[in-house]
């Protein structure tokens, strides 16, 4: 018997590593993240009119597009820092009791976090979180397993740290 | 072949309960924005991390189960964090390189 190759409606294209960089403002304070894709993550620290940007912290990930086989079209997700798997997070917190209860219907909960600019992160758009969602239930093998990620309805930014979403923090350290 | 006669063969060590499925594939790998970008559904994901975000990464993407290499110790919540993901996780002396080899060995390509 032969077993016919599936056809995946959306693929991961245009996968570009690099790092995901977090910095803070000397004097406000001010929290912001961006993605860079050079080969070593950019530490230095710079002015920008008045304000004094230092790096906080970096981690190695990537970034992506989807394309959708079907269309050809290719949605970007340039603003995606990571996604944040409910488990690590609080266990008081409302993304780990709803991912609680989704979790008895074999349901995992994700949280899709974008990077952030002085203003806070921008919520990804729900087109946006659909095309994500697709790509990766129908690679998914267990049945009756589901994903769901939903867009930072939470506001979490402002509650966890980088480290707990699923990317590549202190690499280098294999303790 | 099963996640569980893979162990056996192996000698690895049930860090988790035994959540048997067919391997389908290996990936290995110690960066978890690889895994999700490159693991497939079914893989044995072979690393020498053992945090939570290893878990996150692997019940993503839908590995089979995950063997973490050099002896690293599970901390509890990762433990509970698998179990309740329902994937098993074994630990092994072996680093990556010789847990490779002996997969190959097994038959799994």
């Amino acid at each position: 018997m032969t077993v016919e190759p599936v056809t995946l409606r959306y693929e991961m294209v245009n996968v570009r590593p690099g790092y995901l960089m977090i910095e803070q403002e000397e004097h406000t304070l001010v929290r912001r993240s961006y993605f860079a894709s050079d080969r070593v993550p950019p530490w230095e620290e710079y002015r920008e009119g008045n304000a004094f940007w230092r790096p906080q912290g970096a981690a190695q990930t990537f970034q992506f597009d989807v394309r959708d086989t079907v269309t050809g079209e290719v949605v970007p997700f340039g603003e995606l820092a990571g996604l944040l798997y409910y488990a690590c997070c609080s266990r008081d917190s409302t993304v780990y009791r709803i991912g609680d209860l989704a979790h008895d219907q074999r349901i995992s909960l994700y949280v899709a976090i974008s990077t952030e600019d002085e203003e806070g992160p921008v919520l990804m758009p729900a087109e946006k979180v659909r095309v994500l969602n697709a790509l990766f239930n129908e690679r998914l093998k267990s049945p009756g397993k589901k994903v769901l990620i939903l867009p930072d309805l939470f506001g979490l930014h402002t509650q966890i740290t980088y480290q707990q979403i699923a990317i590549d923090f202190g690499l280098t350290s294999m303790e | 072949m099963k996640v569980q006669e893979l162990a056996e063969r192996l000698e690895l060590v049930a860090a988790t309960k035994l959540f048997d499925r067919d391997v389908t594939g290996v990936y290995i790998s110690d960066m978890v924005s690889d895994v999700i970008a490159n693991a497939k559904a079914g893989d044995l994901l072979v690393t020498a991390q053992a945090h939570a975000n290893v878990i996150a990464a692997a019940n993503l993407v839908d590995t089979c189960a995950i063997v973490i290499t050099q002896g690293k110790p599970l901390g509890e919540d990762v433990v509970k964090m698998a179990e309740k993901a329902e994937i098993s996780v074994f630990t092994t002396a072996l680093n990556r390189w010789q847990v490779a080899t002996k997969l190959y060995e097994a038959g799994v390509r």
